[in-house]
């Protein structure tokens, strides 16, 4: 859905059916949107990641630290629709 | 058509969530298709619904120039079902056709807009299609013109509804909701 939404079809959602119920379907289709928006809006904001890559919690300033310029979630992310 | 059908109205046993996709039909946005298809996760529903709605037409920013940010999002996600769908308060207003073409367009060098609504065009048009240009820069023009709160609010926006255009996008068929073919 983040990165190749055209993927997401009929097929995709059938195979989805034989392991999840349509109200998973929904929550989880709603969750992952819901992260595809503001996943990249907060990287605009310079909103680093809370979590160093070994799962300490870290500062802002040290977080910035470890990612460096690029927030990760800026990678990847983006819908090519057009 | 969606590949997650929209519930039955009959069906709604929560009398919020039935409210809400009352008032989602009445407003035009986000509609009552999308808003059945999310009444089968009731907890989501109000949440979303909730927020979507909010967003859209409550805040400080012109509910007008959040319409057409709306729909060059959608063009974007390649939702057709939100692409298709106007608001009802804003068409009220007076937003027609032309004004939403003209947003969806060249914005830049359209001097129907101002220096003011073309950086909020330019905030959600480049927030996905180049999001590394919303810098630091950018934010700091932003605030030659709107207040922060007024930043978080059009942020805030861009991404709810994008996020659930992208998801709606997934879920059309052949043939969106409304569509005839």
């Amino acid at each position: 859905m983040a990165t190749d939404p055209g993927a997401i079809d009929g097929a995709f959602y059938e195979a989805l059916r034989r392991h999840y119920s349509e109200e998973e379907i929904v929550e989880l289709g709603t969750f992952i949107g819901f992260n595809i928006g503001y996943h990249t809006f907060f990287g605009t904001l310079k909103f680093y990641p809370m979590f160093a890559p070994d799962g300490r919690l870290v500062t802002q300033e040290e977080s910035a630290r470890i990612y460096g310029d690029a927030p990760v979630s800026l990678a990847g992310t983006v819908v090519q629709a057009r | 058509m969606t590949h997650i059908a929209p519930i039955a109205r009959e069906a709604i046993h929560d009398a919020t969530v039935a409210a809400l996709v009352e008032r989602a039909e009445t407003l035009g946005v986000p509609g009552s298709s999308f808003a059945l298809v999310l009444a089968r996760m009731p907890t989501y529903a109000k949440a979303v619904l909730e927020a979507m709605m909010r967003s859209h037409f409550e805040g400080a920013v012109d509910h007008e120039l959040k319409e057409i940010i709306r729909i060059l999002l959608a063009g974007q996600a390649g939702s057709r079902y939100f692409g298709n769908l106007r608001s009802v308060p804003a068409a009220q207003a007076g937003l027609d056709e032309r004004a939403i073409s003209a947003g969806c367009e060249d914005y830049e060098r359209n001097p129907r807009f101002s220096t003011k609504q073309k950086l909020a065009l330019r905030y959600a048009d480049q927030m996905y299609l180049n999001p590394t240009s919303v810098d630091a820069a950018f934010y700091a023009e932003l605030k030659q013109h709107y207040s922060e709160a007024e930043i978080m609010e059009l942020g805030a926006f861009i991404a709810l509804h994008y996020g659930m255009q992208v998801f709606m996008r997934t879920l059309e068929t052949a043939a969106a909701p409304g569509e005839s073919r």
